[in-house]
């Protein structure tokens, strides 16, 4: 079986550009997702700490009314479309899935690489939007009718660039999940599956059921700020929450295209860092399945306020109850996970322990949102901001940068500086929670979200918040410095300087192309059991 | 759940479906067709119940068009499941909206 | 594939995979399914809302084209799923033409409904124009939906006429055999998805007297 190139990783069997931006390897692919990410989620991070210094004073700071207007909207389409939606599943996803089902590619790699490419050009468009036409979008991320429809601004080509997003994330949703159907490696059952993957698994099909919905629905506005024929006007019998409704039947499910792979990489790290399998792998497997069937159905709670029927406001609001409880189990069983477990104190372990503390807290203001009476008074104020924040920078967002620090020595093969990354770890949590804890405060005392002014008696937490985000910013290029030089003088590491018990650390590090250099056994007793010297 | 260990496999051969299959499909579903006109244009006296009609037919053309022309019947299980799930999906969407807006 | 290293995995991506192919096709049509879900679902929201105006506004299709077209479109369905048992038996000429005769009532489909948007265009019924603009409250939206809906079906159309196009000249060049018409089945899941949609678009617009 030895060649003469039997030594070569995926690094190093071709060089230049054309070897990557065309590449059908599932690994360099999910690093070309990796690069491009993290430049839009730079932008997206200037976006909001300009936003902030907008608001560190009452009145206008740096940026007029209209500025802020475009610079929120343009924030959030590229943190949500951008970055957050595919972060996980096209980076890591890609890289790891098909060595954790212990095959040597996606099912259809060519397809992966063109939805890369979908992603890129749909990408472009939406940044293209900054130099063309009126600027940036002014709706919101939310492009809510009558208003989407009316305003001059170049709405018409950020919702063709979300359209366009949305393919790509369709594509990347079906190959995985054909992938898992014919590619796990002989003897691996559903169940014998690692977590990631099922939690792959459940974001697949929300990817791929909930997007063609957005779809249409964007094409909807497009034909509208065409034809100007009042689809969502009452005056001819339309209706305005309508579209509301058809844009949460997405958006909604898509919190869980973003929430669910976070949860399989937590479900990865805590068996690695206390040295033992998962407790209660078949109900944190089963709970990724339904909270994408239950969160299909809780769309309407976003929409508490704008003039939905009584009944629709009860049963949304019993449905969003409901999420709460596959969730809660998950969180159980990874406490559990840790109790007499022998904990080993490493980055990725603590990104995994501020998801599982953030990660409640947003989850908790979500209940406080999700009831009705509180909704009224907490509707469009910053508790909103402020929770979703949690939920999706605290949750999703610390998961990734878990993720990034789990996988870094396997994927480069060299391992960054740990004092330095814990450093920066403690930074960056204490910088997110100065940042966005007085969002909830503010926001029960009742700032409205979404204006770049604010009355003089929330002059305080904004500013507190403000100094927050400094120091998030503080720790986050802290982090990214130290990762990126860890890529250059990073100490070569072996295949697991974790001591891990799962099947990727078998392989070398970085994985040779085609994975794996020799045929991955199973271990006895589930995919969180494999034996270090 | 609805797929544990059996995965469909090519080693099964595939089920060749003759012409006259065809055939007699075609024909059911004309027959539908004519049905559902039928009830229509001169059934003006069902009412409410003419949409109900005409869902219920296209619902089984629709099925006749999945199973036989698109050979469901001979796949396994498991795409079956799939197609049940995203139909109940899409139905429970209709639902859900539905008691939203009738009760306004 | 075999890699660098020498090491050939049984369960490859890089393997040729027919049942890959085809639930890869099913997974894709169930994104079209919601696709036009959606439109269903604003259809179904606007008729519950102007139900008397989506009734009058419907007289004004055609029947008989509309059932003359749900005819075409069965037909077509049967003969590429005829082309699909015949490339299975090996009979690739038949094949081939049973592929060409689906392609030619594609083409038929869309002429009528050519001929029909025209007739409603002539009237005036298309989005933006004087006559469509006073129209009473509903009958509007009803006339959007019907274009909206229609059009997007015809485009599928043309997709599918296009798909089948190429898995003509594939099987004329040999690429397509008895054991490998995975292409073939494919297109035809795809064109009987553009008649699955017609078979629910037709009573919806055209038969809810």
């Amino acid at each position: 079986m030895t060649t003469a190139t039997t030594d070569l990783n995926f690094f190093q069997v071709k060089r230049g550009l054309f070897s990557w931006i065309f590449s059908i390897d599932h690994k360099r692919i999910g690093l070309l997702y990796l690069y491009s990410l993290m430049t839009f989620f730079l932008v997206g991070v200037t976006l909001g700490v300009l936003m902030r210094l907008e608001l560190l004073n009452p009145g206008k700071d740096i940026m007029e009314a209209q500025t802020y207007n475009q610079v929120f909207t343009l924030h959030g389409v590229i943190m949500i479309f951008l970055f957050i939606i595919p972060s996980i599943p096209a980076v890591f996803g890609n890289f790891f899935l098909p060595i954790m089902l212990g095959t040597d590619d996606v099912s259809f790699p060519r397809l992966n690489l063109l939805s890369w490419w979908i992603y890129i050009i749909g990408s472009i468009m939406a940044l293209s939007t900054l130099v063309f036409g009126d600027g940036p979008a002014d709706t919101g991320w939310t492009f809510y009718v009558p208003f989407s429809v009316n305003t001059t601004t170049n709405v018409t080509m950020s919702v063709l660039a979300a359209f366009v997003l949305g393919f790509s994330s369709i594509l990347t949703g079906l190959n995985f999940i054909v992938t898992i159907h014919r590619l796990r490696a002989p003897g691996m059952s559903f169940m014998k599956m690692p977590l990631f993957a099922w939690s792959l698994y459940a974001t697949s099909w929300i990817q791929l059921l909930a997007t063609p919905i957005i779809g249409i629905t964007l094409m909807m506005i497009v034909a509208e700020r065409f034809f100007g024929v009042g689809l969502f006007d009452p005056s001819i019998g339309g209706d305005p929450i309508l579209y509301q409704h058809l844009f949460w039947i997405y958006s909604h499910p898509a919190v869980y295209i973003m929430a669910l792979p976070a949860f399989g990489i937590i479900s990865e790290l805590l068996p690695t860092f206390s040295q033992r399998t998962i407790f209660g792998y078949t109900a944190i497997a089963f709970s990724s399945l339904a909270i994408a069937f239950v969160g299909y159905f809780v769309w309407g709670h976003h929409m508490f306020t704008s003039g939905m029927s009584g009944t629709g406001r009860i049963v949304f609001s019993i449905m969003t109850f409901l999420v709460a409880i596959p969730t809660a189990i998950k969180v159980f069983n990874w406490v559990a996970t840790l109790y007499k477990g022998s904990i080993n104190v490493q980055p990725p372990l603590l990104y995994a322990l501020a998801f599982i503390f953030l990660f409640s807290i947003g989850g908790l203001s979500g209940l406080v949102l999700g009831a009705l009476a509180t909704d009224i008074h907490l509707h469009d104020t910053y508790f909103v901001v402020g929770h979703f924040h949690y939920v999706m920078f605290g949750g999703t967002g610390f998961a990734f940068f878990g993720a990034l620090h789990y996988w870094f020595p396997k994927i480069w093969g060299k391992m960054y500086n740990i004092t330095v990354a814990n450093i920066a770890f403690v930074i960056f949590f204490i910088g997110f929670n100065v940042l966005y804890f007085p969002m909830l405060v503010v926001g029960l005392m009742g700032m409205p979200r979404r204006y770049y002014d604010y009355l003089p008696e929330f002059h305080i937490p904004n500013m507190i918040s403000t100094f927050g985000s400094w120091i998030l910013v503080t720790g986050l290029l802290l982090m990214l410095g130290n990762l990126v030089a860890g890529l250059f003088n990073g100490k070569k590491t072996g295949r697991n300087p974790w001591n891990s018990i799962s099947l990727e650390w078998q392989t070398p590090s970085p994985p040779p192309l085609a994975n794996f250099d020799k045929l991955p056994e199973l271990p006895e007793g589930g995919p969180y059991n494999y034996k270090n010297d | 759940m609805e797929h544990k260990n059996e995965q469909p496999n090519e080693a099964q051969g595939h089920h060749i479906s003759s012409y006259k299959e065809h055939f007699s499909t075609l024909a059911a579903l004309l027959l539908l067709t004519v049905l559902t006109v039928a009830v229509s244009v001169f059934g003006a006296d069902l009412r409410s119940l003419s949409v109900a009609t005409a869902l219920l037919i296209a619902t089984i053309k629709a099925l006749v068009v999945a199973y036989y022309f698109m050979h469901l019947k001979y796949e396994h299980k498991l795409y079956r499941w799939l197609l049940l799930v995203v139909v109940l999906l899409f139905v429970l969407f209709l639902v859900v909206t539905s008691i939203e807006y009738l009760n306004r | 594939m075999e890699h660098a290293t020498g090491l050939v995995l049984p369960n490859s991506g890089h393997n040729r995979d027919a049942e890959a192919s085809k639930m890869g096709m099913w997974l894709f049509l169930f994104t079209e399914l919601l696709l036009f879900g959606g439109l269903f679902l604003v259809y179904m929201v606007y008729r519950m809302l102007n139900a008397e105006a989506f009734l009058l506004a419907s007289f004004e299709l055609n029947i008989a084209l509309g059932t003359i077209n749900t005819v075409v479109l069965l037909v077509s369905s049967m003969t590429i799923a005829m082309a699909i048992t015949a490339i299975q038996k090996g009979d690739r000429k038949t094949s081939v033409l049973l592929l060409y005769v689906t392609v030619a009532l594609s083409l038929v489909f869309m002429v009528i409904k050519f001929f029909e948007w025209s007739a409603k265009i002539n009237y005036g019924y298309f989005p933006g124009m004087e006559v469509y603009q006073n129209l009473p409250a509903g009958e509007s939206l009803f006339f959007f939906l019907y274009f909206f809906m229609t059009s997007l079906h015809a485009l599928h159309v043309i997709i599918g006429a296009v798909f089948i196009a190429v898995v003509i000249y594939r099987t004329n060049k040999g690429f397509v055999t008895a054991e490998k018409y995975t292409l073939t089945e494919n297109a035809g899941l795809y064109w009987h998805l553009v008649d699955l949609i017609w078979i629910f678009l037709f009573p919806l617009l055209y038969l809810i007297h």
